[in-house]
């Protein structure tokens, strides 16, 4: 919203010498951001009015003019292409340092310059080059200021009266105050954060107490408490005066005639939205209802509305003539042609009108006004305020009779009993009762009764509608105009205590450590949607997912519940780049369960990729497996067979599942179809996904000091083939049991597949540790155990390769 | 005094021609080793005068004419003449070989600035990194970090926070509704726009007093661009206690602030208006780059918008269960993902969320 400084100096004393700047700093510090200050004119610095003295053709351009020009001071050399120069005539003159818009697009600040050879000590503007309006210029005419009849040198924005200064308020900072929204509210409240004295808002239009009302009936008391009107008669209607048009301009308002500048001129002014009806377009009386199924209006931006029962209209016994509250229909407007007009400045109930507003989908200035709840007391001072200029500015206009006032709200002040001493202990600072009142009058608050610790407040009406209601609704307005800025920062006094434990979150953060930091993962932040392609592409089923009633796109639709969709786009968008990828992500994934609220399970998730003959999987696998140990868990041994994950391979996975069946962690290489889905087919790719929230709940290793071996062990190396299909856990597994007693470890160091090993078969070579506490093994021992292996990993079909 | 008293015996002994003999060879063995200056050579002098064949065991062989009672004395003598030798050929030794690996330090070159061969460097994502700052600083001044689900419903997300129906808030267009039947109590399901939920759910579980944030990601149905995404996070902090007011908050605040940037941070508190708070304002800090004299970064205000921030409203203490003339407190929410973008100077949102590595190695 803008708000004209001007403006304001109708309503109340601002000292000249009253930096602008510190108004607007006041009014941000207490009552709500200013965006912006704008000083009309600033655009036209170093702009001056000029006297073209004389005139004589360019030397060597026939479209040149060289425009001797007086500026005050000195007498200007200018170069001017203008076709309408004549000497004696006023024009804007750019100096040196001017800054302009060349031909009304390029910005450029001017110096000196020789133009086809001639020196050029300026400009001589036309009116797009300083954003003027010059409606009646031809082509390739300045800017004729001759009207002015200014003084040679006078700044341009003196002589064009542009000394205005305009307040830009940010509009989400006034949502909770309906009385900001017009000149006079705003300096109510500069009157309270400066002590600069206010005028009485009271206009003085005399109406006659007989004569032609309008009818108006309200079918629905709810939606609208009170609804005023008056007829006016005898008007023309025209283009308003200078002074009308300028001010509308200077706030951004568009200008149309002057009735209906006038209804925008008294909202800017008292922040109530009026309306003026042609009277010879309303049948018999205005109606208040609601609208009929499908009812249709075209509005006055010429746009055809269908309604519902659940907007309200202003109509007569046969049309609708507006959407209350938000916009006029077309045919009931004001026109050059209309020669008597209904005034209605009406109060609307703030939901409805905003909710048919955003059905419809039409915002407007009036609209912007009603939904912040306007106080009904206003209807009546605005509709005479109207009045009042109407007379002003089309003098033979005549009243024609008592304003109707259909008046259905009940008014009852709001009264708040205020503990000064609890506002005193929530503001932090030792506010006086003295000062509190103080403040409180400063805004119209009355206190109607004041004991040592507390005030009987009565709220004035037009803070009342929905602002302030409560006691902490004064002690704001006692801090804001205390000002926040002389609360001292103080650290509270509270007994020491140990936060409640975050294991989930201890958890994220020692995973981010060990898969980062010590595994060389990239962390990646996805959404928690994707769309039914993904859904279909990671071979998922679209009915185990929660959807996205109003979704932004086609791939934000469905709630994730699993990571693997989303990362396998962060793959595609990053394999040319880099063809060896660890990414993984930390986040929530849901899944519908038959209570209200869905399961959301912290997942830790991610994948590898790798070229195609090599297998990622015991990469992902060993994850799980350092995680586990970097959160002192003992994971049990993995099946290996998945379930729930169809993007996996089914053959090429495994789950790990706690004592209770649930889930901790899955692991395996990438189905196929889904590699090819994304266009992965050259890559080997693995995936892994643990549940952090399962996990956690696991308990943790204890660790208790074993004493450090005193003998030594003995190791073999064995190297046994087998066929592809016998698991190197049931090789490890028939080691182990050849002999528990005195076998310490088993471990895999080879594993070959290729020259000098049978097609279908592979060569395992393990280093088997044997160790008996109490004694250093004979050889005896150390041989007879590793007879036991031999016969052992035979049995199992293996062939012992250095026996 | 018994080592004196050998020491005279020994020195008897020494009169004698064994002696004689002894000492001028540990003299001229002394004196032979101070010329070697190579590990053979060494070697032949150890083996000239301690071999088998040597020098000392020559002498040795007239032991057998030296009297009996003198003959103890005589092998002493001679140990201590063979350990005086041969420790001067091991201190001799140690010496060559010393010189010999200071020798070579300089044989040959190292490339010390090939680069390392220590296995990939992976990164944590900005916004958790910061978060993890975040929750640490708050964490020490003894506020808990809890938790809420981040499918809400909409009792949670707006009526237990004093959001009317009619709130613009609720408006399909800034929130997220899931597919679901509407619940009698719980209305229908939604993409949490705040963190503020979790305020109503601790103050629940915990009642007060409570001093708690709560981070996390949260959702806003709106268009995309480079300062908007659809999803981000939030930090939401709340204190209750008995006598807790805005003079707290603000000593809060720039306790976290200078902390977490490490250098003096103020903020100011403008008028704000959010429903779930009463008085409401809005929280600036000022600006790290000019530190408040105005800059381009601050739009030569001094002062950055930072998060929204309040008095607990009397309705939101009432729907968390806890006693409003009893206790009385102050919530903030903050956007960490604005955070993050600042401290970094990431010019686009959209780029956390690319899942791009060019992006993401960069942290």
């Amino acid at each position: 919203m803008l708000i004209s400084l001007n403006w304001l100096r109708e309503f109340i004393d601002i000292p000249s010498d009253f930096s602008p700047e510190e108004l607007a700093n006041r009014l941000t510090l207490k009552t709500a951001e200013i965006e912006t200050v704008i000083k009309q004119g600033k655009h036209l610095d170093d702009i001056v009015i000029g006297k073209i003295q004389k005139l004589s053709p360019h030397p060597d351009a026939d479209s040149l003019t060289i425009a001797t020009t007086d500026i005050g001071d000195q007498s200007l050399q200018i170069v001017c292409g203008g076709a309408n120069l004549k000497e004696n005539m006023l024009v804007a003159v750019a100096k040196i340092g001017a800054t302009v818009s060349w031909h009304g697009t390029e910005t450029i600040t001017m110096k000196k310059t020789k133009i086809r050879g001639v020196e050029s000590h300026g400009m001589i503007c036309a009116g797009e080059e300083i954003d003027i309006d010059d409606p009646n210029a031809g082509p390739k005419d300045i800017l004729d200021l001759t009207y002015l009849k200014s003084a040679p040198g006078t700044p341009l924005a003196t002589a064009l009266s542009l000394n205005d200064i305009i307040f830009e308020f940010d509009n989400k900072s006034l949502t909770h105050r309906p009385d900001l929204w017009g000149h006079y509210g705003i300096a109510r409240e500069i009157s309270a954060l400066t002590k600069f004295p206010l005028k009485v808002f009271r206009p003085t239009t005399q109406i006659p107490e007989t004569g032609k009302s309008p009818q108006v009936t309200v079918e629905t008391p709810e939606l609208c408490p009170r609804y005023s009107a008056i007829i006016v008669e005898n008007i023309v209607v025209e283009e308003s005066p200078a002074w009308l048009k300028s001010r509308l301009k200077s706030v951004d308002h568009g200008t149309h005639n002057n009735i209906v500048d006038i209804t925008n001129y008294v909202m800017a002014e008292t922040g109530q939205p009026l309306h003026a009806f042609d009277l010879d377009n309303i049948k018999e009386g205005i109606v208040v209802r609601s609208a009929k199924p499908k009812e249709k209006i075209t509005t006055l931006k010429d746009e055809e509305k269908t309604l519902s029962t659940d907007n309200l209209v202003i109509a007569d016994h046969e049309k609708p003539l507006a959407i209350a509250g938000i916009i006029g229909g077309k045919h009931s407007g004001v026109t050059t042609k209309t020669t008597s007009i209904l005034i209605e400045s009406a109060n609307f109930k703030a939901a409805p009108v905003r909710n048919t507003s955003s059905k419809l989908g039409i915002r407007t200035d009036s609209l912007q006004r009603f939904e912040k709840s306007l106080d009904p007391h206003l209807t009546t001072i605005a509709l005479k305020r109207a009045l009042e200029m109407i007379l002003k500015v089309c003098p033979q206009a005549k009243i024609s009779g008592p304003i109707t006032d259909i008046n259905n709200f009940d008014y009852k002040p709001v009264i708040i009993k205020l503990n000064t001493e609890k506002a005193r202990t929530k503001i932090g600072v030792n506010i006086s009762n003295k000062r509190i009142s103080e403040i409180l009058a400063s805004l119209h608050f009355e206190i109607t009764e004041e004991k040592e610790d507390s005030f009987t407040v009565k709220v004035p009406s037009f803070r009342s509608t929905k602002d302030v209601l409560i006691e902490e609704d004064l002690i704001e307005e006692i801090a804001r105009i205390h000002g926040y800025e002389e609360i001292d920062e103080k650290i509270p006094r509270l007994p020491l205590h140990l936060p409640a434990k975050t294991p989930l979150r201890d958890a994220t953060i020692e995973a981010r450590k060990t898969l980062s930091y010590g595994l060389g993962f990239n962390e990646v932040l996805n959404y928690s949607y994707y769309g039914i392609t993904d859904i279909k592409n990671c071979l998922l089923s679209e009915s185990d997912h929660l959807t996205i009633k109003n979704s932004l796109s086609q791939e934000q639709t469905h709630m994730i519940i699993s990571h693997l969709p989303n990362l396998l786009k962060n793959v595609q968008t990053n394999i040319k780049n880099f063809p060896d990828l660890k990414l993984y992500e930390i986040a929530r994934t849901f899944r519908p369960t038959d209570d209200f609220f869905p399961v959301e399970d912290t997942y830790l998730s991610g994948i590898i990729t790798s070229p195609k003959n090599q297998s990622p999987f015991y990469d992902s696998k060993g994850v799980i497996e350092h995680l586990a140990h970097s959160l002192d868990i003992k994971l049990p041994r993995p099946v290996p067979q998945i379930t729930a994950t169809p993007y996996a391979h089914p053959k090429q996975a495994i789950t790990y599942l706690s004592p209770s069946g649930a889930t901790l962690a899955k692991c395996y290489h990438l189905h196929p179809l889904v590699l090819r889905n994304f266009d992965l087919e050259n890559f080997q790719v693995s995936g892994f996904e643990i549940n952090l929230s399962e996990l956690i709940s696991l308990k943790k290793v204890s660790k208790t000091f074993k004493q450090i071996p005193k003998f030594p062990a003995s190791s073999i190396d064995i190297s046994v083939i087998f066929s592809l299909d016998v698991e190197v856990q049931s090789a490890i597994d028939v080691i182990k049991k050849s002999n528990q007693a005195l076998i310490e470890s088993v471990a895999l160091f080879d594993n070959y597949q290729g020259p000098g090993i049978p097609d279908n078969k592979k060569a395992l070579a393990f280093k088997i540790n044997l160790r008996a506490a109490e004694r250093t093994l004979t050889d005896e021992e150390v041989s007879s155990a590793q007879k036991n292996i031999f016969n052992n990993l035979e049995t199992l079909g293996g062939t012992i390769r250095n026996k | 005094m018994k080592n004196s008293q050998k020491v005279s015996k020994l020195a008897e002994l020494q009169n004698s021609t064994m002696e004689k003999q002894l000492n001028t060879l540990q003299e001229d063995a002394l004196e032979s080793l101070k010329k070697i200056n190579n590990l053979e050579k060494l070697k032949e002098l150890e083996v000239e005068y301690l071999g088998r064949k040597g020098k000392l065991t020559e002498i040795l062989r007239g032991l057998k004419d030296v009297p009996a009672e003198q003959k103890p004395l005589a092998g002493q003598l001679s140990n201590k003449v063979k350990t005086i030798i041969s420790d001067a050929i091991e201190a001799k030794k140690q010496e060559i070989e010393r010189i010999d690996v200071e020798k070579s330090l300089n044989e040959g070159f190292f490339d010390t600035t090939a680069p390392s061969t220590s296995s990939q460097i992976g990164t944590i994502h900005p916004v958790f990194e910061t978060l993890t700052e975040v929750e640490n600083i708050f964490s020490q001044m003894g506020f808990t970090i809890a938790d809420g689900p981040e499918i809400e419903s909409e009792y949670y997300n707006f009526t237990a926070l004093n959001i009317p129906d009619d709130h613009p808030a609720r408006d399909m267009q800034d929130t997220f509704f899931v597919e679901q039947t509407q619940h009698p109590e719980h209305g229908h399901q939604v993409l949490r726009t705040q963190t503020s939920p979790v305020q109503i759910r601790a103050m629940k579980e915990h009642g007060a007093p409570l001093r708690l944030i709560a981070p996390g990601r949260v959702f806003r149905n709106e268009a995309t661009d480079a300062s908007h995404d659809s999803t981000f996070h939030q930090v939401e902090g709340l204190l209750i206690d008995k006598d807790i007011s805005i003079a707290h908050l603000k000593g809060v605040l720039e306790q976290f602030l200078t902390r977490l940037f490490d250098k003096k941070v103020s903020v100011r508190f403008r008028p704000g208006y959010f429903p779930f708070v009463e008085p409401g304002f809005e929280v600036d800090f000022s600006c790290l780059i000019c530190e408040g004299k105005g800059c381009r970064v601050c739009k030569h205000l001094g002062w950055v918008e930072f998060m929204g921030a309040g008095m607990v409203h009397p309705n939101v203490l009432k729907a968390g269960e806890i006693d409003s003339e009893k206790y009385q407190g102050w919530a903030f929410g903050f956007g960490l993902t604005r955070l993050v973008m600042m401290r970094y100077k990431i010019p686009d949102i959209r780029l956390l969320t690319s899942g791009d590595l060019r992006f993401l190695k960069q942290f």
